[in-house]
This record gives structure tokens, C-alpha cells and sequence, in this order.
């Protein structure tokens, strides 16, 4: 209990909230999609709690991440790390590892140029895959 | 497909929690230092900060938005076998332990 009341304080500060709000934005825009697709709406207290274990998560899966890349000896986290992480259950890992696979598929034909819209690159990346079959 | 987090956002949520760790490290090297030996030379190696290559981060994205979808999607199921238009802190709740564990 200790722990987590200094780990509030901390967040408070340098402006972790802000970045908790940006979060939460982001967040409710995917939700209401998803309640869209059963003609549902997400009720007010329902959202602010997905919002905070969603935020949990990501803190515990920056914690993991380190570690596994500490682990193996590296200062920076790969995807395996990320594949790694959603080990627990099947379905998500499969997910993960068939999207990591695409992104890599994507990396030399764009020759190392980083676009900056992501939305262009699927694009351009599922056009390939097409072509390719 | 549209819509999910901006790995910019992401990354700085990860970059936080790993300098509030690092501090914490740190702090009980200190603490270790004034005990044993001085070791100055590794340390400041080792604490390097962690980084995180795009494709990674784009992959997080990725996991926390199936938290959020499967959250919701879960949730809605619970209240359309009620018979309910809103998702309510109920549904939630009935989700909420399988949820859990599978993330």
C-alpha cells in the first residue's frame, strides 16, 4: 500500500497525468468502435475503469519488457520481447507474432525510410502481400 | 484497424516507468555504495537508459489495443445476453477475472 501511494506521487508530477489523459483519448475512440460493432454503448464508469487497467497494463508491460530485455543482454526492447510478454495466452501470442512477421516483411522494401503515417504503410504493405500470393 | 494508440504515447508511458525505475535502482546502489566497495565504473554503464525499437512499440500498441477491444467485446456480449444497450460496471465485472488472466 506503501508502495503505491509513492508511486502516485511520483506519477502526479512531471506530468504523468497529462500522458494518462492522451491515453485515455485514445482509448475511449477504440472502445466505442468496438461497442459500435454490437450497437452498444459503453457507460461512463465502465470506461474510466477499462481506462485505468489499460493504463496498469502498460506500466507492468513496460516493467516486463525491460526485464526481458535485460535478460538478454540488450538496452533495447524487440518485438520477441513484446511476443514474449503475451505468453499467457495462445491467441494473443499468435496475433502478436503474425503481425510482428508483417512488420517485418515491410522493413527492407521500405528501405529503412520511416514514413510517418502508419495507416499509409498497411496500405502499402497489404498491396505486397497480394501480389506476392 | 483505424484507430489505436500513438506509439509516441506509448513510448513515453514506457520511458517513465523506466526512469522511475532506474531511479529506484539507484537509489539502493547508493545505499550499497556506502557499505561496500566502490564500483562506479560499471554502474554507470548498466544503467543506461532502456530504449525500444519502432516495430516493438507498434506491437505494444497493438497488445493494449486486444486488451481494450476484447474488454469491450466481452462486456458486450454479458449485456446483450441481458437484453441492455449500455455496458455497465456489472458486465464488467463479469468479464473481468477470465480478462485478467488472459492478459
Amino acid at each position: 500500500m506503501d508502495r503505491s501511494g509513492s508511486d502516485l506521487e511520483a506519477d502526479e508530477d512531471e506530468g504523468m497525468q497529462l500522458l494518462r489523459d492522451r491515453f485515455r483519448l485514445s482509448l475511449i475512440s477504440i472502445a466505442e468502435t468496438e461497442a459500435k460493432k454490437y450497437d452498444m454503448e459503453v457507460s461512463a464508469p465502465v470506461m474510466g475503469c477499462v481506462s485505468d487497467l489499460a493504463f496498469k497494463l502498460t506500466e507492468q508491460l513496460a516493467k516486463d519488457l525491460e526485464l526481458f530485455a535485460h535478460h538478454g543482454n540488450r538496452k533495447s526492447v524487440n518485438m520477441d520481447d513484446v511476443i514474449l510478454s503475451a505468453h499467457r495466452n495462445e491467441h494473443v501470442a499468435t496475433l502478436l507474432r503474425s503481425m510482428a512477421l508483417e512488420l517485418k516483411a515491410k522493413e527492407p522494401q521500405i528501405e529503412k525510410k520511416r514514413k510517418k503515417t502508419p495507416k499509409q504503410m498497411e496500405r502499402t504493405g497489404a498491396d505486397d502481400v497480394l501480389e506476392l500470393s | 484497424m483505424e484507430n489505436g494508440f500513438d506509439p509516441d504515447l506509448i513510448y513515453a508511458i514506457f520511458k517513465r516507468v523506466w526512469s522511475r525505475k532506474t531511479r529506484e535502482r539507484e537509489a539502493n546502489e547508493d545505499v550499497e555504495m556506502v557499505g561496500g566497495s566502490e564500483v562506479g565504473i560499471g554502474t554507470s554503464k548498466r544503467n543506461r537508459p532502456t530504449t525500444a525499437n519502432s516495430n516493438a512499440l507498434k506491437l505494444s500498441c497493438e497488445l493494449i489495443k486486444l486488451f481494450v477491444a476484447e474488454a469491450v467485446n466481452r462486456a458486450a456480449i454479458i449485456a446483450e445476453a441481458e437484453g441492455i444497450n449500455t455496458i455497465e460496471a456489472t458486465h464488467l465485472e463479469r468479464v473481468l477475472p477470465q480478462l485478467l488472466l488472459d492478459f
